[in-house]
């Protein structure tokens, strides 16, 4: 497993730990909602730390985490991140047609290649990840030999 | 972590975890003031960093709430989940918890609108349960 398929596994661990925090039954409810509490922390901290690490991998040229197409996380360089949103929530609901019409599953990865410049777009856990570099960059290639 | 403890008095005990949902919520990066207002726009818990006429937002959320929920009505969408509030310096969120009572949030023009509304999505259910057994004590 390379260095970006274990952060990401790493987040779904964390996403999975913070579901079953919320499906506790609630007969004591001030403990559960601690413990909820800290697990969201748990999983949006881990989430701008992962955003954090991957803008600063050379041929990244913006990353952010976004929630129902609002930013969640972002990098202090990234620009545009609005319109991101707007692009993802569109692509993702697209996409979502065709999980069940083409038997996709769950929808894991979208990527939009355009003459100047890429978009990929990760689902894990509530959110959506996306990372943009130029088109020449080969993402998958850099992304597993960062450190 | 504070779980063990064990409150002989549980309204003391949610209490308690109510001010610790509010003080998250002032974690969140832009986030200046966290409020729950009761049916008659009176603010029951509070935390903030500046200066704030509790009386004045208080009654203010509840008409802004009660103003968005009628026109939601009107337009045949029901139940009024979140009204956003977009100002020139920031942002009013409020949200419904249980028996009139609001969760406000006050935040400024660089808070993550998405991160806000997350945090309030997914800490609407637990007050909620909180509020029904704080309530019923």
């Amino acid at each position: 497993m390379h260095w970006f398929e274990s952060q990401l596994a790493q987040l779904d661990t964390l996403a999975d730990d913070y579901l079953s925090a919320q499906r506790q039954p609630a007969a004591d409810i001030v403990n559960v909602s601690e413990v909820t509490r800290l697990k969201r922390a748990a999983f949006i901290d881990a989430v701008q730390a992962l955003v954090d690490k991957v803008v600063k991998i050379k041929g990244v040229s913006a990353c952010a985490a976004y929630h129902d197409g609002l930013i969640l996380a972002q990098s202090a360089e990234a620009s545009n991140m609005d319109a991101f949103g707007a692009i993802i929530q569109e692509t993702i609901r697209a996409a979502q047609h065709g999980e069940t019409s083409l038997d996709l599953g769950e929808i894991e990865q979208i990527v939009i290649v355009g003459a100047v410049n890429k978009l990929a777009m990760l689902s894990v856990g509530p959110i959506i990840l996306c990372i943009s570099s130029p088109k020449g960059v080969n993402l998958a290639s850099v992304l597993s030999q960062a450190k | 972590m504070s779980s063990n403890v064990q409150f002989l008095d549980p309204r003391k005990s949610q209490n308690n975890e109510i001010d610790s949902i509010l003080r998250n919520l002032m974690n969140i990066q832009g986030v200046s003031a966290a409020a729950i207002v009761d049916s008659d726009g009176f603010v029951t818990h509070i935390h903030r960093d500046f200066e704030i006429n509790t009386d004045a937002i208080g009654a203010s959320v509840q008409v802004v709430f009660g103003a968005a929920a009628k026109a939601a009505q009107h337009v045949g969408h029901h139940l009024t989940n979140m009204v956003i509030c977009e100002n020139n310096d920031g942002y009013i969120l409020s949200t419904p918890i249980d028996a009139g009572f609001i969760l406000a949030l006050v935040t400024q023009r660089e808070a993550l609108l998405g991160r806000v509304r997350f945090e309030l999505k997914e800490t609407i259910p637990v007050l909620k349960k909180l509020f029904t057994s704080y309530l019923a004590n």
